[in-house]
């Protein structure tokens, strides 16, 4: 490409609707460029996709050999894992990881509550239905504070089941523990979004805003102004408060310095790149798959354009009791199907509801490896984490974790395994690996024991 | 006396001569002795419970939180657990007698203690309403917003209500576009077109309903809210499916069977088939085959109505061909701007005896159905100003003197308190900044009112501690007056109560009892209803749950929408009516439309409106028997008596089963082929001493109700079983049915009113209650007991307590003052 083709983004940003736009990376990588500058527009990325209630193993984990090992993983895959085997060369299956958080560890039933709560964050949350929820920073999270002010958003929560409204949703435990997966304080847990067009005007800019630049940046000063003006009042209001209202009112301000971040990281940087990507309607999908693949088509569009490099996929919640009986004909409710007490029927149901859900990590890799940067795909690039807090649901199992890393990691990982790791490995470790790859590098995280080896040769 | 505990003896302490002291003596230890200190004595201490270390009342009287939980489990018959015999009557109620004496002794909860409410975000229902209420705009941005946190059964509890990033981030869109609204009006296109499209679902599918489509009506009815940017008139362009005369086994193609000739046994009208040539129609031929397809099926009746009034009655005949030709129907309104219900129906398919009649057997798809509507507009939109602005710009200058004026005014309404200097001067000087880019004056403020909307004044009920003074000290009038409306109204003060708190009067009693009665009859105390009983009941569950579409094919979202249609009008009419509280469990009456009649088998309701009918007579009256209650109970396929248990123990009684011990065994699976009713499956929880001890409190009263399959329809037979509806309690008394169920709780009418008490208390104040709430509980409670158990009673009783008008300061803010 000619030096003078390259393109500047600030070129683009005026422009009004929906102006066609570039492959994100391809046009800002100078001709003749460097290995290193390469690697600087290329940012690793990383996602985490969640599914509840466990796993069917047996229809999961490859048979290679036994005990403690790296096998190459092999052409034919148990019924659920079949459906990635065409991916096998770019990801690696991990077994034997622990979350010990999602334990009882003396508290009890709410296995369910624990598990969602303790996933990214590997502690174990306290036992309480909603007036002092503690859990821990998730992985995701460590990670996203350094973002701030990088990239537009720090990290993007998403989901595809609103949480439900239960208050003591397991025996015990608040549903926001199950509702949440990230959490950017011990306190303070992100709700996801499952609205398609909410994602799509969070990360594009309200639709309404678009015409007229010149009414959008004299909004934008006003904007500014007035947050300035309320953070004044928070601050006032803090040394009149006390105790949990004061709590309270750092939340507050946490958000808004937040909000503030983000605006001036927009001028610094002028990211904002307007895209050939139609709104979605207004509705969520009834239909899982539809509204999984929604959410993946966002997730990549917002790597694909930088306004994130973190993401966590909240595809379904703990305990869910949600039917797939228009998709895939099971009327039964997902979780009461994992306890089965053995009945080869209830088995066989949830069994596909395993292989149904990791279709929507199919379609993200495939996604994402048609998405072109540099010298490689997007799925290169990227750490992609799938699985669950539970494996076996019928006996709350938080050990063998069922977990699926795909992507090469930009070059960290070695993909086309499945390694298992002994039996009291904990999942932290893996994601202190990730963090290491990631520029942070954590001492430990949750209840990690060290790092995570044999994931790059 | 000497008690004597096994292995054990105590010595004894001179009784006390207090009364409760003396009862303590001669009612309650000597009953502990018999009955308890076997296992709860020094030797085993089960469940770290010790009798023994009580020697006398005031030792006891230390340990309020222990007798709490003792009173629980004696009322309730868990303890003791069989095989050990069951406490008599007198007993337990010895027992239960002296602990509630020592709850409302003066003194009993320790120092005076009203609590410290945490300063409240609104939640999404206060926002909406808050914003209506503030600047007459019914735009909802709170839909938008993540679920609210949820605590001790309620969304408004201010230590659970978290603020993300996220949140703040649609706070300040809301905010935007709030304010934008309230000013200059939503905007619309000027060219007239189709602004909008409310469609149907066209099968019931087990997904949830979302978004812009429609729940299904097996009955073709189109119910929908849809949000009219401006006033004006606008065109209602519907699409009436009508597939009528596709009857299964007809060959339609053109130059097929002749009419009815050789079509296997079907007698109909016209069709299309019986002309073998394909020589072009004569207009006579032409207007014959129109005349038979008019003829081929029955007119029947089309009503559209809005906001509950008619606009459009028409009618459908004949079949599809002919409707095709027809074209669509279109109703012309004029509307202001807002939201407004538009419903579509055919009057005569509320009295289907069963709906499935207006479904064509041959593909299972909707004989006659309104699919959607087109909204065409705006015309004529009205040139004015929307409503909202006049409330806004209170003086017409565009000077400073009025700036201050207006931003005064919305300060106030919005902090719902009088504004400070420094804060209005803030404000004043965004209203300049704006001017000064050349912006409007209306700009300004609307920036103004923008910046007031993302402000911790507005978006938290904050209660400022006074700077000395005591350690607890009263709320201020105006937060007072927060308190008042948010609990009966989910939204902010209004004028009036704005009035009393300037004068100071709204603490007096008179006064105060004076508001909460004329709060309770406002239009807005609705929200008691749909916001209050609805999570108490735990409605919102059936938002999830959907009975299953091949065992319950007459189920569709429409009827799940009567029926909780209905328990919301039964609830709201005890509510509105202060009548007795109790009638929520024994009322003898309920609410239904045509279909939800046919569906419970009673007689005489027609149409699709609600009507108020009496229950003399049958099995069904009080909630406990309504469908919306017994299928959030179920689960998609079959019925939980143990579900409905624990939601009748948890929702009526107050007393929570205990979570199941970690490591249940699974039940026993059956063998294949083997097939049991629920029933007897469930026996086996009795089978197994450490199940029984809680399943024999939840499964009898589910199994009262077995009557009632998981959609609520009546029945005798459970499969191929005989339903067996007795249950028998764990103090050995017995029942049968619904009926009997009833009875059963009426005994138990003050745990039921207790329980209503402390939901309502929570909900009042925003916040989990304390032991320190004790005494204001059992004061609220006997007060409402002496007014024939009515809500204006206890929204008086809550308003006039101490935890609801005194706040406990944070020392450790002043401390270092």
């Amino acid at each position: 490409m000619h030096p003078d083709n390259r393109v500047s983004r600030r070129s683009l940003l005026r422009g009004a609707g929906t102006a066609l736009a570039l492959p994100f990376l391809d046009a800002m990588i100078p001709p003749f460029a460097r290995a290193a500058e390469v690697k600087a527009a290329t940012p690793a990325r990383v996602a985490f996709l969640y599914v509840p209630n466990g796993i069917v193993m047996e229809e999961w984990t490859p048979k290679t050999g036994e005990g403690v090992g790296e096998w190459a993983l092999p052409e034919t895959l148990p019924r659920i894992t079949s459906a990635i085997a065409p991916y096998r060369s770019e990801l690696m299956m991990l077994s034997g990881l622990d979350c010990n958080g999602g334990r009882a560890l003396g508290d009890g039933p709410g296995d369910h509550g624990r598990a969602g709560a303790a996933y990214l964050t590997a502690t174990h949350p306290k036992k309480s239905a909603g007036k002092d929820l503690h859990a821990g920073v998730s992985v995701d999270q460590v990670a996203a504070k350094k973002m701030s002010g990088v990239t537009r958003f720090a990290s993007l929560e998403l989901g595809c089941e609103e949480g439900v409204q239960g208050g003591n949703c397991d025996n015990g435990y608040s549903c926001t523990y199950s509702n949440t997966l990230a959490w950017s304080t011990p306190t303070t847990p992100l709700p996801p979004e499952v609205r398609p067009r909410a994602v799509f005007e969070r990360l594009f800019g309200s639709l309404e805003l678009g015409a007229d630049p010149v009414r959008r940046r004299l909004q934008e000063m006003y904007e500014k102004s007035i947050l300035d003006g309320v953070l004044e009042d928070a601050r006032r209001l803090q040394t009149s408060l006390g105790g949990a209202d004061k709590v309270k009112m750092d939340e507050y301000l946490a958000s808004v310095r937040d909000i503030e971040t983000r605006i001036q990281s927009v001028e610094r940087n002028a990211k904002s790149l307007p895209i050939n990507y139609a709104a979605p309607s207004a509705s969520v999908p009834a239909d899982f798959g539809e509204h999984a693949r929604l959410m993946t088509d966002l997730l990549v569009l917002a790597f694909q354009t930088d306004l994130t490099r973190i993401s966590t996929v909240l595809l379904s919640i703990e305990q869910s009791p949600r039917a797939y009986g228009a998709e895939i004909g099971i009327p039964e409710g997902h979780h009461g199907l994992t306890h089965h007490s053995g009945d080869k029927e209830k088995i066989e149901k949830v069994t596909q509801i395993n292989c149904y859900h990791i279709k929507s990590l199919v379609y993200a890799l495939d996604k994402m490896k048609a998405v072109k940067e540099g010298d490689g795909t997007l799925l290169d690039h990227s750490m992609i984490v799938y699985g669950s807090g539970i494996s076996d649901g019928n006996r709350h199992d938080h050990g063998n974790l069922p977990v699926i890393l795909a992507g090469r990691g930009n070059g960290t990982l070695t993909p086309g395994r499945h390694i298992r790791y002994s039996s009291d490995t904990p999942m932290a470790n893996l994601f202190v690996s990730m963090l290491d790859r990631m520029g942070v590098e954590p001492e430990f995280f949750g209840d990690s024991k060290g790092k995570l080896d044999r994931l790059s040769i | 006396m000497r008690f004597v505990a096994i292995g054990h003896a105590i010595a004894l302490c001179p009784a006390i001569a207090q009364t409760d002291g003396h009862r303590f003596e001669t009612s309650v230890r000597p009953v502990l002795a018999k009955q308890c200190i076997q296992c709860h004595g020094d030797k085993l201490q089960t469940a770290g419970v010790n009798f023994s270390v009580f020697p006398d009342s005031k030792s006891a009287a230390q340990n309020p939180e222990l007798w709490r939980k003792v009173r629980e489990k004696v009322s309730n018959r868990m303890m003791p657990p069989p095989p050990l015999p069951p406490l008599s009557a007198a007993d337990a109620a010895a027992i239960t007698g002296w602990i509630d004496s020592l709850a409302a002794a003066p003194g009993a909860s320790g120092p005076p203690d009203p609590g410290r409410v945490t300063a409240r975000r609104l939640n999404r229902v206060e926002f909406n309403n808050t914003i209506r209420d503030f600047l007459g705009i019914t735009i909802h941005p709170a839909d938008d917003f993540p679920i609210d946190n949820q605590g001790y059964g309620f969304d408004n509890i201010g230590d659970v209500l978290t603020l993300s990033p996220m949140l703040m981030e649609k706070y300040m869109a809301a905010a935007r576009s709030v304010s934008r609204i309230a000013v200059y009006g939503e905007p619309y296109e000027k060219k007239s077109g189709i602004v909008g499209k409310l469609l149907t679902k066209s099968v019931q599918d087990d997904g949830q309903v979302s978004g812009t489509t429609l729940p299904f009506s097996m009955r073709g009815t189109l119910d929908g809210v849809y949000h009219f940017p401006v006033e004006a008139d606008y065109l209602l362009q519907f699409r009436v499916t009508n597939r009528r005369g596709v009857e299964p086994g007809v060959d339609l193609s053109p130059g097929g069977a002749p009419n009815g000739a050789d079509a296997p046994g079907r007698g109909r009208g016209g069709g299309r088939g019986g002309r073998g040539s394909r020589a072009p129609m004569t207009e006579e031929e032409k207007q014959a085959r129109h005349e038979a397809d008019r003829k081929a099926a029955p007119p029947v009746e089309f009503d559209v109505d809005v906001d509950g009034r008619q606009v459009l009655k028409d009618t459908v005949e004949g079949n599809e061909a002919y409707a095709y030709d027809r074209g669509p129907t279109v109703a012309k309104i004029h509307v202001t701007a807002g939201d407004h219900e538009i419903r579509a129906y055919f009057p005569a398919h509320a009295d289907m005896d069963d709906p499935r009649t207006n479904l064509n057997p041959r593909d299972g798809r909707r004989r006659l159905a309104a699919e959607f509507v087109e909204i065409t507009g705006p015309f004529d939109p009205s040139a004015q100003r929307p409503p909202s602005y006049k409330r806004i710009f209170v003086c017409g200058t565009h000077d400073a003197a009025c700036a201050r004026k207006i931003v005064e005014s919305l300060e106030r309404r919005g902090y719902r308190r009088p504004p400070g200097e420094a804060e209005t001067r803030r404000l004043l000087k965004l209203v300049a900044l704006v001017q000064k880019q050349g912006d409007s004056f209306d700009e300004g403020i609307r920036i103004a009112l923008q910046a007031i909307l993302v402000s911790p004044e507005f978006l938290f009920r904050i209660e400022r501690d006074p700077v000395s003074g005591a350690g607890i000290y009263r709320v201020s009038n105006y937060e007072l007056a927060s308190r008042l409306s948010y609990f009966l109204w989910s939204s902010m003060p209004d004028e009036e109560l704005m009035k009393l708190a300037d004068q100071h009067q709204l603490s007096r009693q008179p006064v105060l009892e004076a508001q909460v009665k004329r709060m309770l009859q406002d239009a807005k105390a609705s929200n008691l209803v749909d916001d209050f009983a609805t999570q108490w009941l735990d409605l919102r569950a059936l938002d999830r749950k959907k009975p299953d579409a091949a065992k319950f094919p007459t189920v569709d979202d429409e009827l799940l929408a009567d029926m909780r249609r209905e328990t919301l009008l039964f609830v709201g009419d005890v509510f509105r009516n202060d009548s007795d509280l109790l009638d929520v469990i024994k009322g003898k009456f309920t609410y239904v439309n045509g279909p939800l009649a046919r569906y419970y088998g009673i007689a005489g309701v027609n149409g699709f409106d609600f009507k108020r009918v009496s229950l003399e007579g049958t099995d069904r009256g009080g909630i406990l028997t309504q469908a919306s209650i017994l299928t959030l109970t179920s689960y998609a396929t079959r019925t939980s008596p143990v579900i409905r248990g624990k939601w009748v123990l948890e929702n009526m009684l107050g007393a929570p089963p205990p979570p199941p011990p970690p490591d249940v065994p699974a039940l026993e699976a059956t063998r294949p082929g083997a097939e049991i009713s629920v029933r007897a499956r469930l026996e086996q929880h009795r089978a197994n001493p450490a199940c029984a001890v809680c399943h024999r409190q939840m499964d009898p009263i589910g199994f009262g109700l077995e009557n009632f399959d998981a959609a609520g329809g009546f029945r005798t037979k459970d499969g191929k079983f005989d339903v067996d509806s007795s249950g028998t309690l764990p103090d050995g008394r017995t029942f049968t049915g619904a009926n009997g169920l009833r009875d059963i709780l009426l005994s138990q009418s003050t745990a039921f009113t207790r329980n209503f008490t402390e939901k309502t208390l929570t909900f009042a104040l925003g916040r989990g209650l304390e032991p320190s709430d004790r005494a204001a509980v059992e004061q609220i409670n006997r007060k409402l007991a002496a007014n024939g158990n009515r809500l204006s009673a206890l929204a008086t009783a809550i308003a006039e307590s101490e935890p609801f008008q005194m706040r406990r300061k944070d020392e450790s803010l002043h401390a270092s003052r």
